[in-house]
């Protein structure tokens, strides 16, 4: 019964509560939901042991553009824990060497910064870092996860290949409910 | 115009404005994997009653973090930004009717739920017929707006004309209304001429649930509809559903009854594939049998000339469709096909056999960052079998017609994606007037945020139907004079093998403002000029001896000899004033300035400046009251149709709805409150008998499981 009512909790004070001001064009509930998927990635990916400095170090996410969803997804995870580690929230510019891109441990990709998608993939090439963007085609272009909208649902692909070049160990609970997509192969429109 | 899946939808897709109750989720699918049938009513229950708790507790953040996996899969956007931006960005005049829409006003059927988009001209005849335009041009036969249910035309190609009685759906598990005002025919092709509606239902996954509804009023008897939906595991999602409704006939002009009650039971299922992949698939197909009845007045050739009386009819038909979507890394494809068998039997008048066999494949490709190329090629293949009348023949009495057609249209953006141009073309080839191209251009420029403007020229065609070729429906009888020969003269409709396109030049343009996420509004203004318009040429009379008694034929033949421009505007405004009360409103004019061509002798069609109303507007206010009460009010004026004797009128509908802990949702419903009855239109061609439209009143049962 409790496992069922806090949802329903959440999601009436979704239905009810304020209005988040904070974001320009994008309407709250898609930025609530990201932000909801997002902290379920955390905590069904495993990271490799050298993804922390110690065991109770926060899982840092980046955010690539868009400060609104860093807004609602700072807010979000903010005071959370998963087996022990806090999360620390960085907001990202883009910058070509990409340091701090590669110190994520997640690393989220807002649409308006998908002109970059290709040359953070490159970046992020030999890390562990999990990249999750916002635009068609990511996940299949090397990205590790990527949002899509289905009939208003927010749905998520996964490139799985992407995911194990990086290391990183993705639950079959993720898996089982994910898109799975393959990386494109040459000549493949 | 942005197009990615036009098979699908219009695709400028959705949400234009934001939402007001449930403004930020709907969760739909209330059977996710995480949740069994029991958990599933606790669920529904809870949700209701936290959230009539909250209504009055904190503003807290929302933890989003304790919701899990599977919930959030099914968790909705109801005003997704990106579809939202692409509608700002159609350099079209756009309106979506959203489910929300829909189920707030009341509105029970395709044709109620129109009269919620600016600018169409809803009007209905009797209980079972209605006429439905855009930008004039209105009547039952009215053809130049193409429909679409979930990618399949729904315009019968016997007179281009939608059978709107027919087009039904469980009207809970559409998803959206696209409501294009103007020409679409680059992509959609002829008949797109003044309008696209794009009736556009929910995927199989997004009704994942049973539901049962009732209801019953003054006017309607009942109106009855059950669905279910399931997953079949590792395949995917299925719905079925099935609906009766029955409607009590209404009284004529003179009080009496003019028995145009009608009935009509649909059944029907959708399922959407759900694999891992780059491919998704959807089966969907309905089948549907309708009986209705109508006063006809028909002529005779024997005193008094003319004869009224109760005509029966019935529909029947089906339809299947399949479409199979594929994912590229930089472009998507999509085939369609369907098959959609229509059977008309209408007593006194014709029975009519249509088969449509129609395949469409599309490809969109994303060229750059800055470029998206869309093209595609198609395929409808339409056989029918007509069997005539006295009243009303058709020769040949069977047809074969192929229509192939091809469309390629460009969008590419510049200046920062500030300016967007869209460039394309639809070719078509058709079994009347054979190739026909359909170019348009057309630019969007997004100041800011807050402001937009855009402008189009397009050119649409409206290709001949079958009655403009082959028809020789008998309309009246003359008593015999003089003038007459002293034989009763008969006047016959001939269709014309010689009849050609109808054309139409469109220019429009637009504004769109975004002032703040409470307040937009639209402006559209647009010049239509078009030539080749139907006239009705007199032609040279003969004595025909058969049927008795021997009589003369007064012949007004089909032709294109009208020609002329309309100009109009429609506005849009909607605001959220606070947000539990939303206020939206609009307003259209029209003017149309249509004329016989210098060579035209046409003395008998009507001025189409006359069935059109010059000013139509509407106000709506929809309000959220604790304890899930949701009151609307709608007040709407059409203006008088000279040309018919319709009178202009204004009508009030209200609705509230009431969803009590539980299951179960009840609304009730009033429209017409202003007035006893009124009429809204008189037929065309076909002299039935327009029936009044009444204040009713109804009353609405929804259960949800």
């Amino acid at each position: 019964m409790r496992r069922v009512l806090t949802p329903i909790i959440i999601i009436a004070a979704l239905i009810l509560g304020p209005e988040v001001h904070a974001q320009k064009s994008t309407d709250a509930s898609e930025y609530f939901i990201k932000a909801g998927y997002i902290y379920n990635f955390a905590k069904l990916v495993g990271w490799p042991a050298t993804g922390f400095a110690k065991p109770d170090s926060p899982i840092v996410i980046g955010v690539l553009g868009d400060d609104s969803f860093a807004a609602v997804l700072g807010g979000a995870i903010d005071g959370k824990k998963i087996e022990g580690r806090g999360f620390l929230l960085k907001r990202l510019r883009w910058s070509k060497d990409g340091k701090d891109m590669k110190e994520c441990n997640i690393l989220f990709i807002s649409s308006s910064e998908a002109a970059h998608n290709d040359e953070v993939i490159q970046i992020l090439k030999g890390t562990s870092t999990l990249s999750i963007g916002d635009t068609a085609g990511f996940a299949k272009r090397g990205g590790i996860i990527n949002f899509v909208l289905e009939d208003s649902n927010v749905r998520f692909e996964i490139n799985l290949e992407s995911a194990k070049q990086a290391d990183l160990n993705i639950s079959s609970r993720l898996i089982s409910v994910a898109k799975i997509v393959k990386p494109e192969s040459h000549g493949d429109r | 115009m942005k197009q990615t899946a036009k098979t699908r939808s219009t695709n400028f897709a959705v949400a234009p404005r934001k939402m007001g109750t449930k403004r930020h989720f709907e969760s739909t699918a209330f059977l996710s994997s995480g949740l069994r049938r029991p958990a599933l009513r606790v669920f529904m229950a809870m949700l209701l009653i936290a959230s009539t708790v909250y209504a009055q507790g904190s503003q807290t953040f929302p933890d989003v973090t304790a919701i899990s996996l599977e919930d959030l899969m099914n968790l909705k956007v109801t005003s997704v930004s990106k579809r939202a931006q692409k509608l700002a960005d159609a350099p079209a005049a756009v309106f979506v009717i959203t489910q929300e829409d829909i189920r707030r006003s009341g509105a029970r059927s395709i044709p109620e739920a129109l009269r919620l988009a600016p600018g169409v001209e809803v009007a209905r005849i009797d209980e079972n017929k209605w006429a439905i335009g855009s930008r004039g041009f209105n009547g039952r036969f009215a053809n130049k707006l193409l429909v679409l249910i979930d990618g399949r035309t729904v315009y019968t190609p016997l007179f281009s004309g939608v059978y709107w009685n027919v087009q039904d759906v469980m009207v809970e598990d559409v998803d959206r209304i696209e409501v294009i005002r103007g020409p679409g025919a680059t992509l959609w092709g002829a008949n797109a001429v003044n309008g696209v509606i794009n009736v556009i239902t929910k995927s199989a996954q997004a009704t994942q649930s049973g539901l049962i509804t009732a209801e019953a009023g003054t006017e309607e008897r009942i109106l009855s509809g059950a669905r279910y939906g399931g997953t079949i595991k590792d395949r995917g999602f299925y719905r079925a559903y099935t609906k009766y409704s029955k409607w009590a006939s209404s009284t004529d002009a003179t009080g009496q009854d003019a028995f145009d009650g009608w009935d009509t039971l649909h059944g029907g299922f959708r399922f959407d594939s759900n694999m891992p992949g780059d491919n998704s698939y959807t089966v969907q197909g309905d089948i549907y049998h309708s009986g209705y009845g109508e006063t006809l007045t028909a002529p005779t050739l024997t005193a008094p000339y003319l004869t009224t009386f109760r005509n029966n009819g019935d529909f029947s038909g089906g339809n299947i469709l399949a479409r199979w979507n594929r994912t590229f890394s930089k472009s998507t494809t999509s085939l369609q096909m369907y098959y959609d068998k229509t059977n008309t039997s209408a007593d006194s008048l014709l029975v009519d056999h249509q088969n449509i066999y129609d395949i469409d494949f599309q490809h969109d490709v994303r060229v750059n960052e800055h470029q998206e190329l869309i093209w595609g090629v198609g395929y409808r293949s339409t056989q029918d079998h007509i069997l005539s009348s006295p009243a009303v023949t058709l020769d040949p009495d069977h047809r074969s017609l192929s229509l192939f057609s091809g469309f390629v249209q460009n969008e590419f953006n510049t200046f920062t994606n500030h300016l967007r141009i869209t460039l394309g073309s639809k070719f078509e080839h058709n079994g009347f007037t054979g190739f026909e191209f359909e170019p348009n251009a057309r630019a969007l420029w997004t100041l800011n945020r807050k402001h937009s403007v855009w402008g189009a020229v397009s050119r649409a065609v409206r290709t001949p139907a079958r009655t403009e070729e082959d028809m020789r429906l008998n309309a009246a009888v003359l008593p015999p004079s003089a003038q007459t020969l002293g034989l009763p003269a008969e006047v016959s409709v001939y269709g014309n093998k010689a009849f050609k396109s109808e054309d139409l030049v469109a220019y429009e343009a637009g504004y769109r403002l975004q002032w703040s996420p409470a307040f937009s509004a639209d402006v559209t203004t647009f010049y239509n000029s078009y030539s080749n318009l139907l006239s009705a040429e007199p032609g040279a009379p003969f004595l025909e001896l058969t049927p008795n008694p021997p009589h003369l034929v007064v012949p007004l033949v089909a032709a294109n000899k009208m020609s002329g421009g309309t100009y109009g505007t429609e506005l849009f405004a909607d605001w959220k004033v606070v947000p539990k009360w939303r206020v939206s409103g609009s307003y259209s004019y029209l003017h149309m300035n249509i004329r016989r061509n210098v060579d035209s002798l046409d003395q008998s069609s009507l001025d189409p400046a006359g069935i059109s109303p010059s000013h139509q507007f509407y106000v709506r206010s929809s309000i959220d009251l604790l304890k899930n009460l949701e009151p609307d009010i709608t007040l709407r004026y059409v203006d008088s149709l000279s040309g018919l004797a319709i009178p202009s009128y204004y009508s009030l509908d209200a609705h509230i709805g009431w969803k009590p802990v539980g299951p179960v949702e009840l609304s009730l419903g009033a429209k017409n409150l202003l007035d006893h009855q009124h009429l809204e239109f008189r037929p065309d061609f076909i002299t039935t008998s327009p029936t009044q439209v009444k204040r009713t009143f109804y009353g609405t049962i929804t259960w949800r499981f």
